[in-house]
């Protein structure tokens, strides 16, 4: 294993007023540069994990919570949220819970997170300038955020992530809101910034992009770990998918064709391999 | 159940022109799913359906009634939206309050509001959940919690603005039940939504909107055969049907069954 980014140790979360653990002794790592995907059912845990992070949890959600997260480090339990900020970064499952709130445009919007860092202005004017043209929201700097699509808020809410350079991104659910090809193009910059060294930790119900992006899968079924593997591993395994988890459309091509005695190779997780495959399989 | 849009037209007080002269008609019970890049003009469409939004110009029938002199609150009778967003929508402090909410101001008997909770709080699976805040519910039950609060005042009408948003395997199951129900109970869903693989699974008649216009309007099969003309929309096929397409099979597939039928008779053929 490369250097260690992340580290969660026996990791225990119960929220107030609950009876059952939301998160129930998390053991894992994430390796530097790596692309670590997570999934799992609603209330699997997956949101409250990424709470926990970035350090929400305890800093802001409050519960009963046992064992050690460690980011770049840091511990994140005796970090402040600024501390954690340049290291890790969060965009939300509901970009409009991400908003400030106080900034009367999405320029402003986008300079909150550098403003409170103490950045010079010329700065981050630039910066500004750089994030809105790369999440395509240069037409709209100017307007109240809250008077933007939900699609926009979302690429609103990447950018002000982005723009604080965080070296892991968190992201939890965060295209639902955006069209297919939209949220491709924001998968896009993403994969890019990853080839670039920066980890990515993505929580996403599309089984397809999970397969696609993946270097690292983790299954959470009620708060518990159940695998981390890789996509082929995870989605090839009947007793894993039974958790509640889909697999890919591709999976089940290619387990139909398998079936049929059509092919005896393993199965495909991502697009262009299974259309190669049934390919071969029409010309056989 | 009748909707109809003549040249409709929506300028926004900004100036922006979101719908651009739309004809469209919505006809019996069929439930219609509407799909398209953001910005294209589809919440923009449907919050016309129950007079949320009033056309700048063009019309708006409901069985061939203009609506335009309604109020919001006579359509809703007919028509209920459910927010997109879940937080936009729930206000009260607990899920039993916000399902009695609606009918109360159309004017719903008591004895009535409580049977058609039981009914509705089970068909959102928010049955063991009425007394707890909307605050503390998942965002998946809150978003359950404002599907129920629309089905309670028993409109002819449902529109569902991007229900899949974060739903997992049995959220998607759960949708896709309460929608068979409605249609069953003889009601009109109509549904926005991104994710292409409960469209098709869902509906048998796709409107794609592309730039304040409807850039297609018809049959489930053939909408997601025009690959070029939805890209415009910056829409793709859901994955099954791009790999049928891409290995060049002419058949329009959304199943795995379907799929292998296909496959089947292609090597019988051959």
């Amino acid at each position: 294993m490369g250097k260690v980014v992340l580290e969660v140790k026996d990791f225990c979360f119960r929220y107030r007023q609950t009876k059952r653990k939301a998160l129930n002794k998390l053991n894992f790592k994430v390796e530097e540069g790596s692309f670590f995907c997570i999934i799992g059912a609603n209330g699997s845990g997956k949101s409250t994990l990424c709470n926990a992070l970035v350090g929400l949890i305890p800093h802001y959600f409050v519960g009963k919570m046992s064992g050690e997260i460690y980011v770049e480090g840091l511990k994140v339990e005796d970090s402040t949220i600024a501390e954690l900020s340049s290291q890790i970064g969060l965009v939300f499952q509901n970009p409009f819970n991400q908003l400030s709130y106080t900034a009367g445009t999405v320029e402003e919007e986008l300079a909150y997170g550098l403003g409170n860092r103490g950045m010079a202005r010329e700065e981050m004017i630039q910066k500004v300038a750089h994030v809105a043209k790369l999440m395509r929201i240069e037409h709209i700097v100017n307007k109240n955020p809250l008077e933007l699509s939900g699609g926009q808020v979302q690429r609103v809410a990447f950018g002000s992530t982005f723009i604080m350079e965080p070296k892991i991104l968190v992201l939890d659910e965060c295209t639902t809101q955006l069209d297919p090809l939209g949220s491709e193009e924001i998968f896009d910059i993403v994969k890019e910034l990853n080839q670039k060294g920066i980890t990515v930790i993505m929580v996403d119900h599309d089984m397809e992009r999970v397969a696609r992006c993946a270097d690292q899968v983790m299954v959470l079924d009620q708060g518990a770990i159940i695998a981390i593997d890789t996509p082929k591993n995870i989605f090839g395994n009947p007793e894993i998918v039974a958790h509640h988890i889909g697999v890919p459309d591709f999976v089940e091509i290619c387990q139909k064709l398998r079936e049929k005695g059509y092919m005896d190779r393993e199965i495909e997780v991502t697009e262009e391999p299974t259309i190669e495959l049934v390919k071969e399989v029409l010309l056989g | 159940m009748k909707i109809e849009l003549r040249k409709l037209r929506h300028v926004y007080p900004t100036g922006d022109e979101a719908l651009k002269g739309i004809d469209l008609v919505i006809e019996g019970t069929e439930p219609v799913a509407i799909i398209g890049q953001n910005g294209a003009g589809k919440t923009t469409v449907v919050k016309h359906f129950n007079g949320i939004l009033r056309p700048t110009s063009g019309e708006m029938l409901i069985n061939d009634e203009n609506i335009c002199n309604k109020t919001t609150a006579q359509c809703s009778k007919l028509v209920g939206y459910v927010f997109q967003n879940p937080d936009d929508q729930l206000f009260l402090e607990s899920v039993r309050k916000e399902f009695e909410f609606g009918p109360r101001q159309i004017g719903m008997q008591e004895n009535e509001i409580n049977e058609r909770i039981k009914m509705v709080s089970e068909m959102v699976g928010l049955q063991d959940k009425l007394e707890l805040h909307p605050f503390d519910l998942t965002s998946t039950e809150k978003k359950f919690c404002t599907i129920g609060a629309i089905i309670m005042m028993n409109p002819s009408v449902v529109i569902f603005d991007e229900p899949t948003c974060g739903q997992d395997v049995e959220g998607n199951q759960r949708l896709r039940s309460i929608i068979d129900t409605l249609q069953k109970e003889g009601k009109l869903c109509i549904t926005i939504s991104h994710d292409m693989k409960f469209v098709v699974h869902n509906f048998k008649r796709v409107i794609v909107m592309c730039k304040g216009n409807v850039l297609l309007d018809g049959d489930t099969e053939y909408v997601f055969s025009q690959v070029d003309t939805i890209k415009k929309s910056f829409v793709t096929p859901p994955p099954i049907t791009r790999v049928a397409q891409k290995a060049g099979l002419e058949k329009t597939v959304f199943t795995t069954d379907a799929f292998m039928q296909v496959i089947e008779s292609y090597r019988k053929e051959r």
